[in-house]
């Protein structure tokens, strides 16, 4: 598929070492616009919608955040570790700057962890909010809808 | 002229044009990208450097023996490279912009990576950035300390040593690997004391998604060499009679178990009131204690207080609970002694260091006297 | 082919920034002087690069036609080469321009590179070879023609910034009202036209 400018300069901007150092694109060899394609319709199929899951992943990273630094355990369902450091990230689409802030989601009913978990940083959110980019396969950084669907128990 | 003539004429005619301007390109890049020999004066002459001009800034410095602190080796990404540039460089890059304060902008400060090095320059960078040495140390011991944070002890070379203050940090570099295609350095503060002078010991905890930690915690070897460099920072214990407020979580006791040591080192430990919270989720998070707890035992002046924010039944916790700031809160308002001067020292993530700057300044602690460190 | 024109360098000089200017006279170099004239510090830069990149390359281009193309009686790749030795002036222009000026470097940004595609340039070029210009004749029509892109950019910005606070239709708003602008100032600069001769 045929990329706009803003795409292929995002696209760039993606490869390891430009704004983070192993990128946002995982191994996934696709162009960001199928990426983008593939995950929202595979979200369609999972009957979850951007806007909602954008809105809980972010009150869970700001409720971990009160944590400072340490596991918050969240409506009894999940365990989150938010990790921050100074200064701020880039957006690839060169829309903005974002804080260095991390949270990791561990889906623990009962207070246990299940063993899935989802990674998600205030640039993973914006970017799944505003772009509806997960980030490639293999990404540190990658929202994948399954996980999402399994974690949030949507 | 002839049909066959020309299909030589043509390509010969155009490739013979292209080669005499790829020729012009490559002297004009020749005469344009040689900046020669160029000077950078530090510190009024306190010392002078002579570096190839061209590349940037924090290379040069670099190159010369002068470690300008980066954690994210010069792409511009960390903003913490800064030095204060005196003479004209040019204007402030884009790229620079969202990293300085309009205070710092009025002050000259630019980021050392993104200026390349064209004509003499005057820089003013602190003095202890003098001292910094750069080491190929070799990992002498990996030890778990908690489920999620490693002790990693460095010997450095023979021959060499460091002299540092202590709760200084270093810089941490670990090579390319997996997805990872550059040399990427991180900022640690120092766990062992000065006294170890032919070591140096981090504190390091795994960051999901984190460069240098999911490294040191997948793929560092004992007896490996990485590059360190340091000392850096300034964040050490003032020389007053006044109680030492100390706060911590989770790979923030580096600094203090160094400050600690080096107190008995010296044998100023019993000189003023030390107290020390420790922040932490589960009894797992907590780590040191049989030293940390044997020192409050044997030292009437130091007060251990480790906080447990979400205790397990297993824990049989029964030391106080709740979020490091309410604990510290508590101890401020009704345990420690009112009429002592009281100076903060934190190490902690950027949150923390806020929330505990709030709750030390609505008990009246004067900001000023808060220390910590700003690379966190 | 005829015998090479007789024309008064001054008025050719003139000719090429005003009554024949190559922006508003020969619309061409359109692309960048809609995009960049939002930003007057930018017009300035551009227009400063292509009056040197213009007064240059027609220059070498009138070496290159006349001195390996003609006499190897292969003027019809005067296109290819045309172009060729457009790129390699503005790669050398933009390795000048990062020595000198940074800050004029940032802010020509992605512009640079594209002159090199600006159709400006090359048009003034193959005028210089239907005219059949004289040396001389060539670098000064392509001087002309730079000062008069600069101009034109430069007057073009200046009207941009009234027209950005003006009470404009939403729908014209940005590129629609721009073109209805170049067009009224086409209309004034052609008024002059063959005031002048050019060739």
């Amino acid at each position: 598929m045929k990329m706009s400018p803003e795409y292929t300069k995002a696209q760039e901007n993606m490869q390891p070492g430009v704004i983070t150092s192993d990128g946002f694109l995982g191994d996934d060899t696709r162009n960001i616009v199928d990426i983008i394609e593939a995950d929202e319709e595979e979200f369609s199929r999972l009957g979850m919608d951007f806007d909602e899951v954008v809105g809980i992943l972010r009150r869970l990273l700001e409720e971990g955040r009160k944590g400072l630094g340490e596991p918050v355990t969240i409506d009894g369902k999940w365990i989150v570790t938010t990790t921050e450091a100074r200064g701020h990230l880039a957006s690839p689409f060169e829309d903005g700057i974002y804080r260095k802030v991390n949270a990791l989601i561990e889906h623990a009913p009962g207070g246990t962890p299940d063993g899935t978990s989802l990674l998600v940083s205030d640039l993973s959110l914006h970017l799944m909010e505003k772009n509806h980019f997960l980030q490639g396969k293999g990404a540190s950084f990658r929202i994948d809808p399954e996980t999402v669907k399994k974690v949030l128990e949507l | 002229m002839t049909f066959d003539m020309l299909f030589f004429v043509a390509p010969a005619a155009i490739g013979g044009i292209s080669a005499g301007l790829a020729a012009l390109i490559s002297i004009t890049d020749k005469i344009v990208n040689n900046y020669g020999d160029i000077t950078i004066d530090i510190n009024n002459g306190k010392k002078e450097l002579v570096v190839k001009g061209g590349q940037p800034m924090l290379f040069g410095l670099a190159g010369e023996g002068i470690f300008v602190p980066s954690a994210c080796g010069g792409r511009g990404s960390c903003g913490a490279c800064k030095v204060k540039v005196k003479s004209d460089v040019g204007p402030v890059m884009p790229t620079e912009v969202p990293y300085l304060t309009k205070e710092e902008l009025a002050d000259d400060i630019r980021l050392s990576c993104q200026i390349k090095l064209k004509q003499d320059v005057d820089i003013e960078i602190p003095e202890e950035l003098f001292n910094v040495q750069e080491f190929q140390a070799t990992i002498e011991r990996i030890r778990d300390v908690t489920h999620d944070i490693k002790e990693v002890y460095c010997k450095l070379p023979e021959g060499m040593e460091i002299t540092f203050t202590s709760g200084q940090y270093g810089q941490f570099e670990v090579p390319p690997y997996d997805k990872v295609k550059e040399k990427t350095m991180r900022a640690y503060s120092m766990s062992s004391p000065p006294s170890d002078k032919n070591h140096l010991e981090f504190l390091i905890r795994l960051v999901p998604g984190g460069i240098v930690t999911s490294y040191v915690h997948q793929y560092l070897q004992e007896g490996q060499k990485v590059r360190l460099v340091g000392p850096f920072g300034d964040f050490f214990v003032r020389d007053t009679d006044a109680q030492m407020i100390c706060v911590a979580g989770g790979s923030g006791m580096a600094p203090f178990k160094s400050i600690f040591q080096d107190m008995l080192d010296r044998g100023t430990f019993d000189d003023r009131d030390i107290w020390y919270f420790f922040g932490a989720r589960t009894k797992k998070d907590v780590y040191y204690l049989d030293w940390l707890y044997k020192l409050d035992e044997e030292h009437e002046r130091f007060h251990f207080v480790p906080a447990l924010s979400e205790p397990q039944p297993e824990d049989n916790w029964d030391g106080p609970t709740g979020l490091i700031t309410e604990v510290l809160d508590s101890y401020l308002k009704n345990t420690i002694s009112q009429e002592t001067p009281k100076e903060g020292y934190l190490c902690g993530s950027p949150g923390m260091l806020d929330a505990c700057i709030k709750v030390m300044g609505d008990n009246d602690m004067e900001t000023e006297k808060i220390y910590f460190d700003k690379f966190a | 082919m005829n015998a090479a024109p007789v024309l008064n360098p001054f008025a050719l000089f003139f000719a090429s920034i005003f009554t024949s200017n190559i922006l508003l006279a020969n619309f061409l170099g359109m692309c960048s002087f809609i995009s960049i004239s939002k930003d007057m510090k930018s017009s300035n830069g551009l227009g400063m690069a292509v009056t040197v990149v213009l007064t240059v390359t027609t220059a070498l281009n009138w070496v290159i036609l006349n001195y390996v193309l003609i006499p190897l009686n292969v003027q019809y790749l005067r296109y290819i080469v045309f172009i060729i030795s457009i790129a390699a002036v503005v790669q050398m222009l933009e390795m000048i321009i990062d020595r000198v000026s940074q800050a004029l470097y940032m802010s020509l940004g992605i512009f640079l590179p594209l002159i090199t595609v600006n159709c400006a340039i090359l048009g003034v070029s193959l005028f210089m070879e239907i005219r059949n210009y004289t040396f001389l004749q060539s670098v000064i029509y392509g001087l002309g023609s730079g000062l008069g892109w600069w101009l034109a950019i430069m007057l073009l910005s200046a009207i941009r910034k009234k027209t950005e606070k003006a009470p404009v239709p939403a729908g014209l708003k940005g590129p629609g009202i721009t073109v209805i602008t170049i067009g009224f100032m086409a209309m004034a600069f052609i008024g002059f036209s063959g005031m002048l001769a050019v060739q």
